[in-house]
């Protein structure tokens, strides 16, 4: 298309506010794609990063360091407290008759601190006991510290064992969307789910463009028996739900994004093969390729060079909608589970992970990537509309 | 001869695009008596269609009639309401245009297409509306008209259909009749027919005739008087003697000239040079100054107005010597 | 006497309506034969070398059917074509030289390719067919442009910037540029405005007269048809009625037909005529009369027209005509 064409088929595009905007989301949602690795807080494919205890936390909250264990046995003897092996920075001292103080020298505070197998009638200052077994624990501790203390004195030698735990400490990376079950952000996961999805639709719509457009055509030049043959497949193709042939497909293939795309790609070569057969027909008939016949240009050149690039408008604006539909069925076959793998999760899989926690108010989870999904299919759909009438000779005034 | 009945004066019709101001139409004014046809001929770009259009109040955007007066027994037109407009279409005033298929619903039978056309504006028996329908259609010289009344529109030839939808025009007698191309898509004899046949209604019911066409042919077989538009403007009128036997405008001249039947075989015809200017960069002189041999200083300074007879007049600084 | 340029024998066009593969089976078993449509039925008419032959007739005569069948455009059904006595089969097997006959078409809105530069629609063929050598094609694309009336910078523009007959104009070029001897124009000034056309006119005069190219003319305007063609062939449901030089033809018309069309043929004149009625349609081609197609509209029809298929034949001396009630 020239430069003047091109100018005011902007123009006419641009006469609608819709599809500017349904224009600037879709680019956004294609620029989110292109980049998620570069925008997005944290790699949702990374599993080692995962922290269950980040789990299911909703919109906003921080991520978290947990917090850390530090263990030591002591054995007391003459009243002194010597560590066996390695004290972990914990020590313990006489604070007086039948009193040892236990302390960890850190800054960070402690959340909580348990002394194990006191002897008899010993018991830990301001301390819970375990319901059965002699376990003393003390939450937040002042000064790191506790005191062993015993109404008797203590025992000449014995032994113990404490194990300290410091507070979980929030980071500086915040949850904006929530995280899954498995503690991954939902912001980082939609940004790559948008990328596996837009692929798997750019991908499938474009390989079913080629294959169904070079079909229609090969039929609409050869007609007779040919065309009768593609044609059938056509209509015997279009005759099953798309979501049925998918489901068919990936059950004996098994889950994979190739097998995904296998899966559109059967089920939408079919549109363009019927599509581009009737505008290479209407074609055909015209006097121009009348003309090219009559200067006896090859029958491939014809196709290509005269035939293919008039019914290119029609066939764009099928490929906008088409990618949108792709798009729609990989989710729906990864919300059912054959489409894609746990480990790359696109759109459909995560609204699929988030189902199970919807009646327990983890909305976010589901919510997130299924608005995505939303607005990227309606703004695709409504985008292709308007390409539509725009391409549309009969919109011409 | 009678006094005009419908008379149109300074209709100005623009198309408002991006690109600018189109002046499809500009100062057309001509008047019509009853039993009488007048010819719109020019060619593409002329204008002569808008002005069919303008009088119909079915200009689209974004064209607009942006001043003229329309009057048809001294009611002006122009101020109608919509509703008022379209009750006056169809029954003051038909129009038949060029492709049949644009006026005829494909879905449905001639009979029911005629019979509606009725009913929308008056409340007769089926019986009456039936043997009216049945006159029309012998009115246009349509052979057993009973089984044309019950096939859909594509099982006619389009010689047939063309009748049909001339027929529907005549059914509420209108005062008026637009015809824009109405018989340039017709072979040669098909075409024959329906002119001889237009002219005897219009000499029967008395009505008038605006015959809208490129081609002066057709025009001086049927037409009383002739209109001769160019880029939009009003370039000659006269009766159809007048123009066809003594042209004043030179492009009335040439265009007769360029006829290949006005030329001696085998030799080239004499053409007109260059082509029609743009609507959108038309100068208050002149349009066909640029293609004119005739052409002086002067005509890029208005057009004056000339009479050479009661009904001959001519809009050209040059106009020819006869 | 110049050489006989093209030749056509009994050239006969067929299109069947479109059926199923049941339809198909069924008919066969039951032995019916499908409606057809005999478009062209057994023309023979031949262009000497220099000449411009006009065929003339109504929609649905078929003269658009057989103008692509003489271009190699359309297969034929029955019939022989020759091309300088030979036949078309070996003709349109050698590439170079099948673009000896060339088309010019009717709608200057369809016949250009909308996507291609007016350079790429003129130059394609000369450079794929190596008409002229790789490096010349600008060159040669100019100088067709040149004798078409249209400037040099027409080549990176698009056919929608142009006017109808500009449009007209680079369809010829189109045809000149790979260097036909036979140029066949399919009502190629119908669609356009009468000043242009005579400007079409002119332009084709010049062409021919300049390199001697030989013309095939086809019109339903039977003005334009004798101020171009020294002879005409008359067509009328597929069959040619009448075929003779173009002033014998418009002197003295023998078939009905002729005589018919000629008395329809509107003139510009000040004296309106006395009307002749003609009567009917032309028929479907679908389902055309028995015998002689004409002789439901032929005053002079007798009982034998409906039967006898009338065969063109010799009147005078170069005059064919197919009424048997002629004379």
């Amino acid at each position: 298309m020239n430069r003047a064409a091109l100018t005011e088929f902007a123009g006419r595009f641009g006469e609608s506010r819709i599809g500017v905007a349904s224009l600037a989301v879709t680019l956004t949602f294609l620029i989110c794609a292109l980049l998620a690795p570069l925008i997005s807080p944290t790699d949702p494919y990374d599993l080692s990063r995962l922290q269950l205890i980040d789990a299911l936390k909703p919109m906003g909250s921080h991520q978290v360091v947990p917090g850390e264990e530090f263990r030591a046995s002591f054995a007391v003897e003459d009243g002194v407290a010597v560590a066996q092996g390695d004290a972990h920075g914990l020590a313990a001292q006489s604070c007086g008759d039948a009193c040892l103080e236990v302390r960890l020298d850190a800054e960070t505070p402690l959340a909580s601190l348990q002394v194990r197998t006191l002897p008899a009638g010993a018991s830990v200052e301001g301390a819970s006991k375990h319901p059965v077994q002699n376990w003393w624990t003390v939450n937040t501790p002042a000064g790191n510290s506790v005191r062993i203390v015993s109404d008797a004195p203590l025992p000449e030698t014995f032994n113990f064992s404490v194990i300290a735990r410091s507070d979980d400490q929030p980071t500086d990376l915040v949850f904006h969307l929530g995280t899954d079950g498995f503690g991954r952000d939902m912001l980082s996961a939609i940004l790559y789910g948008i990328r596996i999805s837009v692929f798997v639709g750019v991908v499938a719509a474009g390989s079913a463009m080629v294959i169904g457009t070079g079909l229609g055509l090969f039929a609409a030049w050869r007609g007779g028996a040919t065309d009768a043959l593609i044609m059938r497949a056509v209509d015997f193709m279009l005759s099953f739900p798309a979501i049925l042939v998918g489901l068919a497909i990936l059950a004996v293939l098994g889950s994979g994004v190739g097998k995904v795309i296998l899966a559109v790609v059967l089920v939408q070569w079919c549109y363009y093969a019927r599509t581009s057969r009737s505008l290479a027909l209407s074609e055909l008939n015209k006097e121009y390729v009348e003309a090219a016949r009559g200067l006896r240009l090859p029958a491939w050149r014809i196709m290509a060079r005269h035939v293919l690039p008039n019914c290119m408008p029609q066939i764009i604006v099928l490929f906008t909608l088409n990618i949108a539909a792709a798009i729609s069925l990989e989710s729906s076959l990864s919300f059912l589970g054959v489409g894609l793998p746990l480990t790359q999760p696109s759109l459909g899989m995560l609204i699929a992970n988030g189902y199970e926690y919807i009646f327990s108010q983890k909305y976010w989870i589901s919510f997130g990537p299924g608005i995505v999904l939303l607005v990227m299919i309606v703004a695709m759909n409504l985008l292709g509309d308007r390409l539509r009438d725009v391409t549309n000779p009969r919109f011409e005034r | 001869m009678s006094e005009a009945f419908f008379e149109v004066e300074g209709l100005n019709t623009w198309f408002f695009t991006r690109m600018g101001i189109f002046k499809s139409v500009r100062d057309v004014s001509f008047d019509l008596r009853r039993g009488e046809v007048l010819g719109i001929v020019g060619e593409s770009g002329s204008g002569k269609s808008v002005t069919g259009m303008s009088i119909m109040g079915q200009v689209e955007e974004p064209g607009r009639t942006v001043s003229g007066s329309i009057r048809l027994d001294g009611e002006e037109l122009t101020s109608l309401s919509f509703e008022d407009m379209r009750r006056c279409r169809g029954r003051r005033i038909a129009m038949v245009f060029q492709n049949p298929l644009m006026t005829l619903n494909p879905l449905m039978r001639i009979r029911d297409q005629m019979y509606e056309a009725i009913s929308e504006h008056e409340s007769v028996s089926e019986d009456e509306m039936h043997q009216r329908c049945l006159d029309a259609l012998r009115a246009v010289g349509i052979p057993s008209p009973e089984e044309r009344l019950t096939a859909y529109p594509h099982e006619l030839s389009g010689g047939m259909r063309q009748r049909v939808v001339i027929a529907t025009a005549l059914l509420l007698n209108p005062d008026l009749i637009i015809a824009d191309e109405p018989t340039t898509a017709l072979d040669v004899t098909i075409q024959a027919q329906i002119i001889h046949q237009m002219r005897r209604q219009i000499d029967e019911r008395g009505l008038g005739m605006i015959w809208i066409t490129h081609d002066l042919a057709t025009l001086s077989e049927l037409a009383d008087r002739i209109l001769v538009m160019y880029a939009g403007a009003m370039m000659e009128t006269g009766t159809t003697a007048e123009i066809i036997g003594s042209p004043r405008h030179p492009y009335t001249s040439k265009l007769l000239e360029s006829v290949p039947s006005r030329n001696v075989p085998g030799e080239k015809l004499r053409q007109i040079r260059g082509t029609m200017p743009s609507l959108l960069s038309l100068g208050a002189g002149c349009p066909f100054m640029g293609r004119c041999e005739h052409a002086t200083d002067a005509c890029a300074r208005g057009v004056p107005e000339r009479m050479f007879s009661q009904t001959h007049r001519v809009w050209c600084h040059h106009p020819l010597e006869v | 006497m110049a050489e006989t340029l093209f030749e056509a024998r009994d050239l006969s066009r067929i299109f069947e309506p479109a059926r199923g593969a049941l339809q198909q089976l069924s008919d066969r078993i039951t032995g019916k034969q499908p409606a057809v449509v005999r478009a062209v039925d057994k023309v023979t008419l031949s262009v000497v070398e220099g000449e411009t032959l006009g065929i003339v007739g109504e929609s649905g005569c078929g003269k658009s059917t057989l103008a692509r069948m003489i271009t190699g455009i359309l297969p034929v059904s029955g019939g022989e074509r020759r091309y300088r006595g030979e036949d078309y089969v070996s003709f349109l097997a050698r590439k170079r030289d099948a673009l000896k006959v060339q088309m010019v078409f009717q709608d200057p809105m369809s016949s250009l390719n909308p996507r291609l530069k007016v350079g790429e629609i003129i130059g394609e063929a000369a450079a794929l067919h190596r008409v002229v050598p790789r490096a010349r094609v600008r060159d040669h694309v100019v100088e067709m442009l040149e004798r078409v009336g249209l400037p040099a910078d027409t080549i990176t523009r698009y056919p929608h910037q142009f006017s109808g007959g500009q449009r007209q104009r680079i369809g010829i070029a189109r045809a000149l540029a790979v260097k036909p001897e036979l140029l066949v124009c399919d009502e190629a000034v119908a669609a356009l405005d009468v000043s242009v056309q005579a400007q079409i006119i002119n332009l084709l005069m010049d062409i021919r007269q300049d390199s001697g190219l030989s013309m095939i003319f086809i019109s339903h305007d039977l003005g334009l048809i004798r101020h171009l063609c020294d002879r005409v062939a008359v067509m009328y449901l597929g069959r040619v009625v009448e075929l003779a030089r173009t002033e014998e033809l418009f002197a003295n018309p023998v078939h009905p037909y002729t005589q018919m069309l000629l008395a329809g043929m509107p003139r510009i004149s000040v004296e309106r005529r006395a009307f002749m009625p003609i009567v009917g349609e032309i028929p479907s081609p679908l389902h055309p009369p028995s015998g002689c197609h004409f002789h439901p509209r032929c005053s002079s029809a007798s009982g034998h027209c409906s039967r006898i298929r009338p065969e063109l034949s010799e009147w005078t001396p170069g005059h064919m005509q197919a009424c048997i009630n002629a004379g």
